[in-house]
């Protein structure tokens, strides 16, 4: 019953924490990550018209984490004129990515079939992104409406990774892995995460080896950004949420310890 | 027959994966493409096994009254997407894409964050310096932690930087070694696959 007790406690505590520190709507103030600066940095310095693919390889449960990331890094292609052609590798991406797509493509007044394309979803990833280096239209070779690829003016002369200058990968788990390892080692392509915090550290062997190009972690790494891109949005009002429950867990670590130490000597004690 | 016929198919397309990655072959860019292909188809046909069978199961818990409501909601949660998508599409505003985004989506958003609930619940019972290999477990998890949130600047400018030189260094060497003592594990495992000396897959036989 006591146990009971104190979960309740804690469960209603971080409630509380989200709560509050969501609704304060503090502005969120921290220097970016060297990953996410160059993110940030590549995509800023890539001619008009280059193009890259965008993959939405995550579910819908990740969404508040990964949308921000997704949306950030959207509007700053877009505002950059670069091409996009967007696919997913997971099922419940599809939607999400097509939406995200068509959204942020609308507040940037870009036209679809010209400045961007959604492929869809495959669902054998390794066949798909091995079959992307052969050819984009094999694979896909209708678009997610159900557009003849070919017909589209963005495919014009895109055919193969030869075309492409980056592949963006969002992803909840490990399927930027698989781009790394057979569209980064097979094709040589430049591979970009934006992902889950949890994710983040799965992927440091191939961010400090170089194989992974740069990362965009978790809500934070959103946040930064959004800073660097010049419009707080999503990863900035859930940062302050985020660093809230943080704070809350470590405070919880500590009272545990303290508790547990004094239990202890009572116990040497008695 | 039933095993030599599967493990002579698996020697063959083994070797041959292997060797096209070597060659600029017409012939072999045409096999690889094909391959890829019927990877794709088969797969495709995997995913309908799937939707079969969760049907069937559902179907028969239902019959034998086992959670009938929530098997029921599943089974109607298959059925209508399906129905939504070939009525009305899959386009922004359709009511297959807003079912998505409005029931899909938050709920499975809600399941998800109630893992932060457990891992603050954890942290607190399970997070003790009882041991000195615990203790050490929990100082770094600590430093991790508080150089994730920005208040940690506020604190020094050093957190994050040891927050970094833990991730880059000791975490990174042990993530490393796993994933190269993984790498090897797959292609030791590979090689018996293609070589038929590893059968598990054949039911054992």
């Amino acid at each position: 019953m006591e146990r009971l007790r104190t979960r309740w406690i804690i469960f209603l505590g971080l409630a509380a924490v989200v709560v509050i520190s969501y609704t304060m709507n503090l502005p969120f103030k921290t220097s970016a990550s060297p990953a996410t600066e160059k993110a940030y940095k590549y995509i800023e310095t890539l001619p008009e018209s280059s193009v890259v693919i965008i993959s939405f390889d995550h579910e819908a449960s990740s969404l508040p984490e990964i949308q921000p990331i997704a949306l950030a890094m959207l509007r700053h292609v877009f505002r950059k004129n670069l091409r996009v052609i967007g696919l997913s590798l997971f099922a419940e991406g599809t939607a999400i990515g097509y939406e995200m797509l068509n959204r942020t493509a609308g507040e940037c007044n870009r036209n679809y079939g010209r400045d961007y394309v959604f492929l869809g979803f495959k669902p054998q990833y390794i066949s798909a992104i091995l079959g992307l280096g052969e050819s984009i239209r094999r694979v896909f070779p209708e678009d997610y409406p159900g557009n003849k690829t070919d017909t589209l003016a963005i495919m014009r002369n895109i055919d193969t990774y030869d075309s492409v200058r980056m592949v963006i990968s969002i992803a909840d788990g490990d399927r930027t892995m698989q781009w790394i390892e057979y569209a980064g080692a097979r094709y040589n392509q430049k591979v970009m995460a934006g992902l889950t915090a949890a994710m983040i550290t799965s992927y440091d062997p191939y961010l400090s080896s170089g194989q992974l190009f740069a990362v965009v972690g978790g809500l934070r790494g959103a946040a930064e950004y959004e800073l660097l891109y010049g419009r707080r949005a999503a990863g900035n009002r859930g940062m302050l949420a985020q660093s809230g429950a943080h704070a809350y867990v470590i405070a919880l670590i500590i009272i545990g310890n303290i508790i547990f130490f004094r239990s202890r000597r009572r116990k040497r004690e008695g | 027959m039933r095993t030599k016929i599967p493990l002579l198919v698996c020697l063959v397309f083994g070797i041959m994966m292997f060797g096209q990655y070597f060659s600029a072959h017409p012939i072999a860019k045409a096999v690889y493409n094909n391959i890829l292909e019927w990877w794709q188809i088969i797969f495709a046909f995997t995913l309908l096994v799937g939707v079969a069978s969760f049907a069937r199961n559902s179907l028969r818990n239902i019959s034998q009254r086992k959670e009938p409501i929530h098997r029921s909601i599943a089974l109607a949660g298959l059925l209508v997407m399906p129905v939504l998508a070939l009525i009305g599409g899959t386009k922004t505003g359709s009511p297959f894409l807003w079912s998505f985004q409005n029931m899909l989506a938050p709920m499975q958003s809600t399941v998800f964050s109630l893992l932060a609930f457990f891992v603050a619940s954890a942290s607190y019972r399970g997070f003790r310096a009882r041991t000195i290999p615990a203790t050490i477990l929990l100082v770094t998890a600590l430093i991790v932690l508080i150089g994730r949130i920005p208040l940690a600047e506020l604190i020094s400018q050093s957190f994050p930087k040891i927050t970094f030189w833990v991730q880059d260094y000791p975490s990174m060497a042990a993530r490393r070694a796993i994933l190269i003592g993984i790498g090897l594990g797959s292609m030791t495992t590979a090689l018996r696959v293609i070589l038929g000396i590893e059968r598990t897959y054949l039911r054992g036989e």
